[in-house]
């Protein structure tokens, strides 16, 4: 069973661009990663499913119930964490998240000790008094505290330092090993390509890839380096399959996608000294998609 | 039931200094009582000189003045003043502090409908109100009896001054509304300034104008405390108007909170 799925939603904003026909299937139990840029449309689809916003058209389920209709019952099971989290000042850490359990039909209790254990939150704190690294911890164990079945993270990995991140992301392999299924929506690849089972890329408000990270990596796109014994020249790499081609003297770098065949027949023309071939990483197919 | 103690507790601290500052406010003023009725002749004469219509702007009506209720019924209209910017503080302040605070996330992702949100949140701002007026109705009925030292009908001084209660409901409503509105109010104190002196304005311009042309348009005409006095009881259409406005604001700010977008910050 999907645990969201997306069809055509689109949302409109008077003149900026919001997002457009919008469709994508989450599974259950996959880490699904959300790909694209600042101003992609990632929030405004996220901020959807969670009806923060009402769609323009579209619609989407989660757990097959409506995101509109079915709201409450959703949420019940839903953690969100926000790209930047704010809450009621003058209150300490501990109130907060009591008042956050309030609202599930569950006891939390031992959960947010675990989780603040785990995390190095200290719950007798002010809010007011808290760094944003340590805000951001406890905008973690708030979004986790109900054990929910879908987490939903917006860029959550800002403000935590690495070894903060490294934590964090045991966390949520963790409870995504426990079943929960994880929405992950992130500009930075790397921390994707990690832990993402599947992505979609948004590009300008529309969904221009869903694929399986070891797909879009295999996918025959081949980071090529070479060195010439002579210089080359630029015509001699105009291939098609070649992208994002640097040359500097007798050294080239490009992407290639494409019969291997034909770029290995053009490199075994040329009096080598030195070859690299590597999978690209997903910041380069990235930019790839985004040309 | 969570979101109505949260909100109890956060207006707490504001209900106690209004109820305290109202009731200060009337011991003030009665206190001042005892030597205006004494110097009766001396007054009516500064009076005279005054133009009626000025007069009359500022609620003051040289006929009943020096009896308590006359006299209560003119300072009352500064203390109305000052509890409709308390109500008004409370309905703007009810949604637009989450907007400010930037909580809207964090509450409007929970599972609960945002009607239920609305919902507790005025009904902590109505136990506020509820509170402040008790509170105020003790306090104005032991300052007026103890200071005043004077003969007068208690009826008539409780429906006065239940009449704030009302007020504040229309302004709590219409500041709910004016909250949902204007999501980005920068200072709700100033925002409920504003609201409480525009009325005030135009309900001195009324009586200024001695047309009764606005009476339905300004919470601070909806009463008239002569005829209150005189009849012991509201006239109808002063009920209505409170329950009609009411209806119309907290029915508007529903619908606007239900379907409004939370935009990020």
């Amino acid at each position: 069973m999907s645990v969201i799925e997306i069809r055509n939603l689109t949302k409109t904003y008077g003149k900026s661009r919001g997002i457009e026909n919008v469709s994508f299937q989450v599974e259950e139990g996959e880490i699904f990663g959300f790909i694209g840029p600042n101003g992609a449309g990632k929030s405004t689809t996220i901020r959807t499913l969670l009806s923060l916003i009402y769609p323009t058209s579209g619609s989407a389920t989660i757990f097959g119930k409506d995101i509109i209709k079915n709201r409450t019952e959703i949420l019940q099971d839903v953690g969100y964490l926000p790209s930047e989290v704010f809450y009621y000042d003058n209150m300490r850490v501990i109130d907060l998240l009591r008042y956050s359990a309030s609202f599930y039909k569950k006891d939390c209790t031992a959960k947010i000790k675990e989780l603040s254990e785990i995390l190095e939150l200290d719950l007798k704190r002010k809010i007011d008094d808290l760094s944003y690294g340590n805000r951001k911890k406890v905008g973690i164990v708030q979004g986790l505290l109900h054990s929910p079945k879908l987490i939903i993270l917006d860029e959550p990995t800002g403000g935590l330092d690495p070894l903060m991140q490294a934590k964090f992301f045991d966390l949520i392999k963790a409870e995504n090993e426990k079943g929960a299924t994880i929405l992950f929506s992130s500009h930075i690849l790397s921390e994707v390509q990690n832990v993402c089972n599947r992505v979609a890329i948004i590009k300008e408000g529309k969904i221009i890839k869903v694929d399986k990270i070891s797909t879009l990596r295999d996918s025959a796109y081949k980071r090529i380096a070479v060195e010439a014994s002579s210089n080359i020249e630029k015509e001699y790499f105009a291939l098609d399959g070649i992208s994002g081609l640097e040359l500097d003297g007798n050294k080239a770098k490009f992407l290639f996608g494409g019969n291997l065949n034909r770029i290995m027949q053009k490199l075994s023309a040329l009096e080598l000294i030195n070859v690299s071939i590597q999978e690209p990483d997903l910041e380069e197919l990235f930019m790839h998609y985004y040309k | 039931m969570g979101i109505y103690l949260f909100e109890l507790k956060t207006i707490r601290k504001n209900t106690i200094i209004w109820a305290i500052t109202l009731s200060a406010l009337c011991a003030f003023f009665m206190s001042i009582y005892p030597a205006y009725a004494s110097n009766e002749e001396a007054v009516k004469e500064m009076l005279k000189g005054y133009p009626p219509e000025l007069l009359s702007a500022f609620a003051l009506n040289v006929d009943t003045l020096f009896s308590v209720l006359g006299f209560y019924s003119f300072v009352f209209t500064y203390i109305i003043f000052c509890g409709a910017v308390q109500a008004g503080n409370l309905g703007i302040g009810m949604v637009s502090r989450e907007n400010r605070a930037k909580t809207s996330d964090f509450l409007l992702t929970k599972p609960i409908q945002r009607k239920t949100v609305l919902t507790a949140k005025l009904l902590a701002s109505l136990t506020s109100l509820v509170f402040t007026n008790i509170v105020y109705l003790i306090a104005s009925t032991v300052f007026c009896l103890t200071i005043t030292n004077t003969e007068f009908d208690v009826k008539a001084l409780v429906l006065l001054s239940l009449t704030l209660f009302f007020i504040q409901l229309v302004f709590v409503s219409i500041g709910t509304l004016l909250g949902i509105v204007f999501q980005k109010v920068k200072s709700v104190v100033t925002a409920s300034l504003c609201l409480t002196f525009a009325f005030f304005a135009l309900s001195m311009l009324d009586s200024f104008i001695d047309k009764n042309l606005l009476k339905y348009i300004t919470p601070f005409k909806y009463f008239n405390s002569t005829e209150i006095i005189k009849n012991l009881s509201y006239e109808p259409s002063s009920l209505l108007t409170v329950l009609a406005v009411c209806t119309v604001c907290i029915f508007a700010s529903y619908l606007l909170y239900i379907k409004r977008d939370v935009h990020a910050v």
